[in-house]
């Protein structure tokens, strides 16, 4: 009997028409993927990117106080910033602020510690596509810690 | 280009033999899977239906090292691991491309011990490093896409062998 039924559905390719009738059913459905380059899927609220460092909103002024104690949390050590006071000035003036991306893990301890207030002076940002073509352009200068880092066009 | 551009009916395109076989090779690379940590997990992520990595052409994700093109180093190369690296980079045909993707391979990343290699860059030439710990299955593709742009701007006939010099980490071009 069993190999008469086997027979039959040979014919008629039911096993065929099952998995057709599985594609057909996902067929009408939206599309699942992301057009990534088009479309930038949102971030985790608390998602960390790229280390970004803030200024003032309305002034465009430095927030940083050139405390070191993000350099001082990092457990790798990538962070190494300076700076310089100005006479007759509070607060001190950030002459560099170089960051080794390339070892650097996003743990978030550095922005964690940064201790100015309202506006923080070191954060995690939502930037995610970091790619390079040389170790050297992973360290990240003063410049694109403010700005964020761009694309980099390959030389030959 | 210039001496025959537009010289010939509608249906002949002029393009130079580097750009054909540059635009050949973006659009079909295949990648050797080669998960060694946690940046393999975002790598299958690239790789499934939400980000979709064939749609850049790079869905092959083969076993073999003699049928890919690139070799994406995800995760920590540890240094028993590095000679078994070299040796599959060495098998590859030429052309050949690495992508050395989250901060492991790309500096040793948090371990900076002896039985990690620190940056696969020291025993293979890297192309696109790809920071992130581990990297979004986006800035994978960002990373694919960096390549792409690489791959369009070489020279693709007169291709010169990359080779390490011994003591650096940097590959420099000799004559094939």
């Amino acid at each position: 009997m069993s190999t008469v039924i086997n027979f039959f559905k040979t014919i008629f390719l039911v096993d065929l028409l099952k998995g057709l009738w599985v594609t057909l059913k996902y067929t009408p459905r939206p599309a699942f993927t992301f057009q990534y380059p088009a479309e930038r899927r949102p971030t985790a609220p608390r998602f960390r990117g790229v280390l970004r460092l803030q200024t003032e909103p309305g002034t465009g002024a430095q927030t940083c106080i050139v405390c070191d104690q993000c350099a001082k949390a990092c457990p790798d050590e990538l962070i190494a910033l300076g700076g310089h006071r100005e006479p007759g000035q509070k607060i001190k003036v950030l002459d560099y602020f170089d960051f080794n991306l390339s070892r650097c893990s996003f743990c978030g301890l550095c922005s964690e510690v940064c201790p100015t207030k309202p506006i923080k002076a070191l954060i995690m940002s939502e930037d995610y596509e970091l790619g390079s073509y040389s170790r050297e352009a992973q360290v990240l200068r003063v410049d694109q810690m403010y700005d964020g880092v761009s694309i980099e066009a390959y030389t030959r | 280009m210039g001496l025959i551009d537009h010289r010939f009916e509608d249906n002949f395109i002029t393009t130079s033999i580097d750009r054909v076989l540059n635009w050949a090779r973006e659009s079909s690379i295949w990648p050797m899977g080669f998960g060694l940590a946690c940046c393999a997990i975002e790598m299958m992520a690239a790789s499934a239906s939400r980000y979709d990595i064939a749609r850049f052409g790079a869905e092959v994700f083969r076993a073999s090292p003699r049928q890919s093109d690139l070799m994406i180093v995800a995760g920590t190369v540890t240094k028993k691991m590095a000679p078994v690296l070299r040796r599959l980079y060495d098998q590859m045909p030429e052309p050949k491309w690495v992508i050395s993707m989250g901060s492991c391979s790309n500096a040793g990343g948090p371990f900076p011990t002896y039985s990690v290699l620190q940056g696969v860059d020291k025993i293979v030439p890297v192309d696109v490093y790809v920071s992130g710990c581990p990297p979004r299955p986006e800035a994978l593709l960002y990373g694919l896409m960096r390549l792409q742009d690489k791959i369009r701007k070489e020279g693709s006939v007169l291709r010169r062998e990359r080779v390490i010099p011994q003591g650096q980490s940097e590959p420099i071009l000799v004559e094939a």
